[in-house]
């Protein structure tokens, strides 16, 4: 992930390039046998030593996690350090294929996008107010959080205009979650696309015009904030 | 990512509960004890849109109680591998900083910051590299690709990087308020 993107880099609030310094990732082995665990594979380009990382550890401070690779024991995380880096010194990190979304959801979920959720959301706040009214009825913090996180991640004024832009793009091999994080992000330009969702690479021939034009599509649907 | 999907979950209710009401006293108290929980598998139960059924209800034997069967639908949020959050850092300290991202609380160890990032104290803590051209504090806003996900029963500990850097950055996501 060495190209920078437009909004949202980090920080998006400051500017500078950002530093393209990387970590070696040492931890201890993992202690996760449980019967309800099941892991999923980490990005095999990285594997030093184990790490942990739990409540337990942050209450010492933290250390690094652990992501076992189906089996005991396992693979962290690990980059090579470098000098004083800048973008353009710094190596990808991981490949495109192995930062690809993974959605394993059950077959009859619907992936919603944060404008849809804020919709959602929006119509259940207004029965959550009702209810609230009942001392004996507490509101989960989390739905505040979750519908703060859904309206500032919105960035389009209609879910279904941006349903209705994006939609098209399956047919250029787009994927569901990919459209979802199209919408999620709200990229300015194709090339902060293809940053921020690599997988996409492999299509671009295909959906390189498809996408611009939907993100001209997007742009004068665009929420002013 | 939000979802939006159908649950089963098998509720017991008391015989007290029973009478004219017995279904909203169900919806109520599926409410309560689903609404805000986090699993693994489906990760955080944002808000329950709507009951789909209800099954027969089954005497436990010994107890009284009631076992229904309630299908549900509902809002759930879960971080995925590949998939970019934008979270904000709600505080910084020596050990690394805490961002939010929805109802996930993410924690970055200083272990994993790098070592041109200093952290600095003060009236606002913050992370700053050497030329002070990036700058961790509270309230910053991060962009973070999930690059690798553990899941067991009750909490999700992904792996991110900043997105659009080389920045390797291990975390855990837990529903929990972390005590240190």
């Amino acid at each position: 992930m060495a190209n920078r993107g437009g909004k949202g880099s980090y920080p998006p609030s400051k500017s500078g390039a950002p530093n393209g310094r990387q970590m070696v990732l040492i931890s201890d082995d993992s202690d996760s046998d449980s019967d309800d665990f099941f892991e999923e594979e980490a990005p095999p380009t990285h594997s030093k030593s184990n790490g942990k990382a739990s409540s337990d550890s942050l209450k010492t401070g933290g250390k690094a996690s652990s992501f076992s690779n189906g089996s005991k024991g396992g693979k962290a995380f690990s980059a090579g350090k470098g000098g004083k880096g800048s973008a353009s010194n710094a190596k990808p990190a991981m490949s495109d294929a192995e930062l690809k979304l993974q959605l394993d959801m059950s077959p009859n979920s619907i992936l919603l996008t944060n404008c849809e959720a804020a919709e959602m959301l929006q119509k259940i706040q207004g029965h959550m107010a009702i209810l609230s009214e009942d001392p004996k009825i507490k509101i989960p913090e989390s739905f505040d959080k979750a519908f703060q996180y859904a309206k500032e991640g919105n960035h389009f004024t209609s879910a279904k205009l941006v349903k209705e832009i994006l939609e098209p793009l399956k047919d250029y091999g787009v994927n569901d979650g990919e459209i979802c994080m199209i919408a999620n992000i709200g990229p300015e330009t194709i090339e902060e696309v293809y940053a921020l969702i690599p997988s996409l690479k492999a299509t671009r021939s295909i959906n390189e015009g498809k996408i611009a034009e939907a993100l001209t599509a997007l742009a004068n649907i665009k929420a002013s904030k | 990512m939000f979802f939006h999907i159908v649950l089963e979950r098998n509720m017991q209710l008391h015989p007290r509960h029973f009478g004219p009401h017995l279904r909203d006293k169900l919806v109520a108290k599926l409410m309560k004890d689903v609404e805000g929980t986090c699993s693994g598998r489906h990760g955080f139960v944002v808000a329950i849109t709507g009951v789909e059924d209800i099954g027969k209800g089954l005497i436990r034997e010994g107890t009284g109680f009631v076992t229904f069967p309630v299908k549900y639908q509902c809002v759930v949020f879960r971080p995925f591998k590949g998939e970019i959050l934008e979270a904000v850092v709600t505080m910084v300290n020596k050990m690394g900083f805490f961002a939010e991202a929805g109802p996930v609380q993410i924690f970055v160890s200083n272990h994993l910051i790098p070592d041109d990032m200093e952290f600095q104290s003060g009236d606002v803590p913050n992370y700053t590299t050497s030329d002070g051209s990036v700058k961790i504090q509270k309230e910053s806003e991060v962009r973070l690709k999930i690059i690798g996900t553990r899941v067991d029963a009750t909490e999700i500990a992904c792996v991110v990087l900043f997105a659009n850097s080389n920045l390797d950055i291990a975390c855990l996501i837990s529903p929990r308020k972390p005590a240190y």
